[in-house]
């Protein structure tokens, strides 16, 4: 049998925000609406849901078919996906292997994400649940305490002052201002960074990303079903993950094993060019990790990418997890949606006219981490 | 009732000492109790008990607040280099974040993780203080 192609041919997401009049049935209706309706696609045959926080947040078990059920969507196949922060891509990742497979022609893969139920501090407390509860959490080590680690041991290995890692947020509030759908749409100056609160010295407010709801939805087909759209095709290449070693195991704090092996991975099947010419939309969850990402992908050496930061034309174009978001579950699939309209008919006041573009996200420090090639049709 | 007891009871070993799990295969040694080499996927372990001494290799002075620990901020969240070579990330206590150094020595000692308000468990376990204390 012929292994197909796997197309998006559609995406759709909203402004992230703290949409406290609507849940995430409203918001994931919206995004489902506007990406089946403008494809050309009449129906299709698996629902994927990406939901981090659906059991607690939301007190539903199930969400997938809860939603499907509420919407009318019923007798199709429909299943939730969760691996923390990197929900998103693992959403694509099955849709991905589903079309491949020739188990399903014409997929929705939708991310949904609803954080603006509880005030922070309890946001926080179940963010904490992405490291190990039983080895980490419990021991009262949350996510931000291991990126402050992490930029502590980065600035001692480099010779290098805190003030030498201050463009990445400021670079992505610029990015942000231009993107629609961002939440936090405003510039800020490197002093702003300096002066927000700290969270986990040597990490600020302006190192993390908000907490804001959002949804984004995309539409999927095989090579057999992408004759029948109405929209511009993107090839979905190919999708990959893996799962590192756990934070106090490594030998180098200052690297991300999980991310460098899907680097390596990339390079060898499709050759550097893809990793050096993509565009890219890369998982800044504290800024620290967005410099070591960009080191990873092979973009800059190591200890050197905060020289590249403002040369950067197309990478986190959305803003990032830093201004333009962080609706966990939703995250993932977000940057899909962005990147292919940035490879079609233009995102954030740009438009990509190379042939590939990376969509890289990972969860907690690099606990596991995915990524997915998109290819221009040529 | 919040915390669940057979969760934290089975566990306890793990918790209120500092134990390592020994690798026969691959020769390497972790910190926790795990049920595997969580460096080679080797069954051939043995857990053994490590001394709880050891130095800060770094460290950070965390202010996220985080629901049911408020009462601990701000918490020195430490990476701890143990005297038998292994790191164990850890809470640091009975120090002034401003005295913290690099290089200074530590050891284990037991104290509250966490407690279910207002009449339920409480998780003991271990955390860090100065060695210059005793």
């Amino acid at each position: 049998m012929e292994v197909t192609k796997v197309y998006v041919v559609n995406s759709a997401l909203v402004k992230i925000d703290r949409h406290f009049s609507k849940g995430y049935k409203e918001l994931a209706n919206e995004v489902i609406s506007e990406v089946i309706s403008k494809s050309g696609i009449e129906s299709v045959d698996l629902v994927v849901v990406s939901n981090m926080f659906s059991d607690c947040i939301l007190d539903q078990l199930d969400i997938s078919t809860i939603l499907m059920q509420n919407l009318g969507m019923t007798k199709v196949r429909a299943l939730r996906v969760e691996t923390g922060e990197s929900s998103g891509l693992a959403a694509l990742e099955t849709a991905w292997m589903a079309i491949e497979s020739g188990a399903a022609e014409n997929v929705l893969v939708i991310g949904v994400e609803k954080v603006t139920e509880y005030p922070t501090y309890k946001i926080n407390k179940m963010y904490g649940k992405v490291l190990d509860y039983e080895v980490e959490f419990i021991r009262n080590i949350t996510p931000p305490d291991y990126a402050a680690l992490v930029m502590k041991a980065y600035l001692k290995k480099f010779g290098l002052k805190r003030e030498d890692l201050i463009s990445w947020p400021v670079k992505m509030h610029d990015n942000a201002s231009r993107n629609a759908y961002a939440q936090l749409s405003f510039r800020i100056s490197p002093e702003k960074v300096f002066t927000s609160m700290v969270i986990s010295d040597p990490i600020h407010l302006l190192d993390t990303f908000p907490l804001g709801d959002g949804a984004a939805a995309l539409l999927l087909t095989s090579s057999k079903a992408v004759r029948n759209t109405a929209t511009e095709p993107v090839i979905v290449a190919h999708v990959d993950s893996a799962v590192s070693t756990q934070f106090h195991l490594r030998e180098d704090l200052t690297r991300l094993p999980a991310t460098a092996a899907l680097a390596s991975r990339l390079k060898e099947k499709f050759g550097n060019k893809v990793l050096t010419e993509a565009a890219i939309e890369l998982h800044d969850s504290y800024s620290i990790y967005a410099y070591i990402i960009l080191e990873e992908l092979g973009l800059a050496e190591r200890g050197k990418a905060r020289e590249i930061v403002d040369k950067l034309e197309f990478v986190n174009v959305s803003g990032g997890l830093k201004a333009r978001g962080h609706p966990f579950g939703a995250t993932g699939v977000y940057q899909i949606a962005e990147l292919y309209k940035l490879m079609t008919e233009g995102f954030a006041g740009k438009k990509f006219d190379g042939e590939y573009a990376i969509a890289h996200s990972m969860s907690g420090p690099d606990y596991n981490a995915r990524v997915a090639l998109l290819q221009k049709l040529v | 009732m919040k915390y669940s007891i057979p969760k934290f009871w089975r566990r306890k070993e793990g918790y209120y000492q500092v134990v390592l799990t020994k690798c026969k295969e691959c020769g390497k040694v972790a910190f926790f109790a795990y049920v595997r080499c969580p460096y080679c996927g080797s069954s051939n372990i043995e857990l053994v008990k490590s001394s709880g001494r050891g130095v800060i290799e770094e460290y950070t002075v965390s202010y996220n607040r985080v629901e049911g620990g408020e009462e601990y901020l701000p918490k020195i969240i430490a990476v701890v280099k143990l005297s038998e070579g292994v790191r164990v990330v850890g809470e640091l206590v009975d120090a002034d974040p401003a005295e913290v150094k690099e290089g200074m020595a530590v050891e284990a000692v037991l104290r509250r993780f966490s407690s279910d308000d207002p009449h339920g468990l409480i998780y003991y376990g271990i955390k860090f203080v100065p060695a210059i204390r005793r």
